[in-house]
């Protein structure tokens, strides 16, 4: 009987480590191949010809058409800069300053990707079409209610991300702005 | 309680070897790959232009709403493949990826291209074959070796303003994708 509840305890311990570290890993790369600044993570390998097996992973269970490492790269936030999910009830400041890019875009998702922007209206932020400060840097909200300068009304209830996206970026290049200009995720009000 | 100690301990070293087979394995199982869901809307060498998802709609593919994509699926087995033709001033990226989703090879428009998109795809024999002089190709393709056969080719391109959307559709609409017969 002992036995039986050893290696019951085993087989819990084993799936529990397996399944668990493997969805931990692949969910922003906490382990190998992702790139983690405050609430953005991003897969760097993800538009190389030869990722690491994380990265491929990642890939496969991802599923989206991954840009090419000279196209730009992807980062996404699933929660502010505090650690809390992001929450289509509460309001976001997305404060700070941007790497250099050609531009970039950013867009509210769902976790299954679907644009939660509200429909009619502009589907997220794009940097040609948002109003900075003096000194370039910005703030942009994310909620439903009003607020002033950069505003994008989202929809629906439940938890989503957001996904900044920069295009012909030179983040990585060592000789251009380095990640940590990306801006900080800050709750207003829920 | 060594015992059970020895258990958890074996329970813990399994788990890791799981975690590894995992890893290693879900590229190989995978069927939501972008692979598998570019197979399922496009005709092999033909191009295809992605449709915009709508709002809160269903965006299997994770394209950006701000973009126009135009994806084209080659088999270099049948002939090395093209896809060329003239793009707006806007910015446009161009990259080829793999049958495991994986990107072969990416460019701008800012890398000194221009507005023309003149690009040859070659899989390893073909590469041989052209170093060779063996194959005619047009002057100033850009050729790019695959690994693989089945590739796709997604061309991004990104109007300035919502309103010139169609407009550049139209445009990327126009590309040429296709195999040349040797």
């Amino acid at each position: 009987m002992r036995f039986l509840i050893n290696l019951l305890l085993m087989l819990v311990v084993a799936l529990g480590v397996g399944f668990g570290l493997s969805y931990y890993a692949l969910s922003d790369g906490r382990f190998f191949g992702g790139y983690q600044v405050g609430p953005w993570a991003a897969w760097p390998r993800a538009g190389a010809p030869d990722p690491d097996p994380y990265t491929r992973a990642f890939l496969a269970r991802n599923g989206a058409i991954q840009l090419g490492q000279s196209e730009g790269l992807q980062f996404v936030a699933t929660a502010d800069s505090d650690g809390h999910p992001l929450e289509r009830d509460c309001t976001y400041r997305i404060d700070g300053t941007t790497p250099i890019a050609t531009f970039w875009t950013l867009v509210p998702t769902a976790t299954d990707g679907s644009d939660i922007a509200l429909p009619g209206g502009p589907p997220g932020f794009h940097s040609q079409r948002v109003a900075r400060n003096n000194d370039g840097s910005l703030q942009l909200y994310v909620g439903k209610k009003l607020r002033p300068r950069n505003w994008l009304e989202i929809a629906g209830d439940g938890p989503y991300w957001l996904v900044l996206t920069l295009y012909d970026t030179a983040i990585f290049s060592g000789v251009s702005s380095a990640a940590t200009a990306l801006p900080s995720i800050i709750r207003e009000d829920c | 309680m060594v015992r059970t100690g020895l258990y958890l301990f074996a329970g813990l070293l399994l788990g890791l070897t799981i975690h590894l087979v995992v890893i290693l394995v879900l590229p190989l199982l995978a069927t939501t790959s972008a692979t598998a869901k570019v197979t399922a809307l496009t005709e092999p060498a033909k191009l295809q232009l992605l449709a915009e998802a709508p709002a809160g709609g269903p965006n299997p593919l994770r394209l950006d709403p701000y973009l126009s994509y135009a994806v084209c699926r080659l088999d270099l087995g049948k002939g090395p493949g093209v896809v060329s033709g003239t793009l707006p001033q806007a910015f446009w990226s161009v990259a080829v990826l793999g049958p495991d989703g994986t990107v072969i090879y990416s460019t701008t428009n800012r890398d000194g291209i221009g507005q023309q998109l003149d690009l040859g795809l070659f899989n390893p024999v073909q590469t041989r074959l052209l170093a060779e002089q063996q194959i005619d190709i047009e002057q100033g393709l850009l050729i790019v070796e695959s690994p693989a056969d089945n590739v796709f080719v997604v061309v991004r391109l990104a109007p300035e303003q919502p309103v010139m959307r169609e407009r550049y559709e139209a445009t990327l609409s126009g590309l040429a994708c296709g195999n040349i017969t040797l």
